[in-house]
């Protein structure tokens, strides 16, 4: 690893902590638990498209960590790795498929992400009726993961190559 | 957008889809309010009665209120406040679940959970 790419990933790290920091910021129109834009997979999905799934696997890991420590406590950073690191799962196995596009594959983080946050979400009340929620869950992770998708593909050409 | 993109977001909402339906098939109206902490059951309300219930939780406090039919939580010292800004319950499998108290109110049908005697 070069000192170039040990600088884009600080950047695109520092971001992605920015942009979860920022979506607390925008209020949503949906009083529904777990609902969110998912900013912060513009990030990494940027970063697997651009430097790999093992740096973008760390980036990941590393902005769950930093902004569940900054801003969530110790309980909000359990929701969040589960979530991203399903979502990461999800990402990089279907990018490894070549068959969808980066709008497919931020659609399958996004909903991934919500089934991890359920899932832990069920372990820690000890209720599985929370699957109640999986339905919002699983089309706002689509209707995000659009519109994240979009986000990702409109920034991607404009990257130098690393 | 390729075709697997397409295929999987009709997949996802298809489940979804199905998920709701499931749910929704077996509501009715409900006839008590379950209300749970960290897994064990704290309190059983029924729904045809005006109660206003203060849940006491390790974590902190739920005021779980029973109006009408419906079951709302109107007060909470939690950190997100999602309970209290979810809307009014009234169907069977409905919850509201307040995560950092480990809180869950459940609606559950009247006749079955009725059980004032078990003989035997």
């Amino acid at each position: 690893m070069n000192s170039r790419k040990i600088a884009i990933c600080g950047l695109l790290t520092a971001l992605a902590i920015l942009m979860g920091y920022v979506e607390m910021l925008i209020p949503l129109p949906v009083a529904l638990p777990g609902v969110k834009l998912g900013l912060a997979n513009v990030v990494v999905l940027i970063a697997l498209y651009h430097l790999g799934a093992k740096t973008a696997f760390f980036l990941s890991l590393v902005r769950v960590v930093l902004s569940g420590l900054l801003f969530a406590g110790f309980a909000g950073l359990l929701y969040s790795l589960a979530g991203a690191m399903l979502s990461f799962i999800a990402m990089t196995a279907l990018k490894k498929t070549g068959k969808m596009s980066i709008t497919g594959v931020s659609v399958a983080g996004g909903v991934f992400h919500n089934v991890g946050q359920i899932i832990v979400a069920a372990l820690v009340v000890e209720n599985v009726k929370m699957a109640y929620y999986l339905p919002f869950l699983l089309v706002s992770g689509v209707v995000t993961g659009i519109f994240i998708g979009l986000v990702a593909k409109v920034c991607l050409p404009h990257l130098p190559k690393a | 957008m390729k075709r697997w993109d397409i295929i999987l977001i009709a997949i996802t909402l298809l489940a979804a889809a199905g998920i709701y339906f499931f749910y929704m098939g077996n509501a009715k109206e409900g006839g008590t309010a379950v209300i749970t902490v960290d897994g064990d059951v704290f309190d059983t309300l029924p729904l045809d009665e005006h109660t206003k219930l203060r849940v006491e939780t390790p974590w902190g406090y739920n005021v779980v209120t029973v109006t009408d039919g419906s079951v709302s939580v109107t007060d909470a010292d939690c950190r997100d406040s999602i309970c209290v800004n979810h809307k009014k319950i009234t169907k069977t499998g409905e919850t509201i679940v307040c995560l950092p108290h480990k809180m869950v109110v459940e609606i559950e049908g009247g006749d079955e959970s009725e059980t004032d005697l078990v003989v035997g």
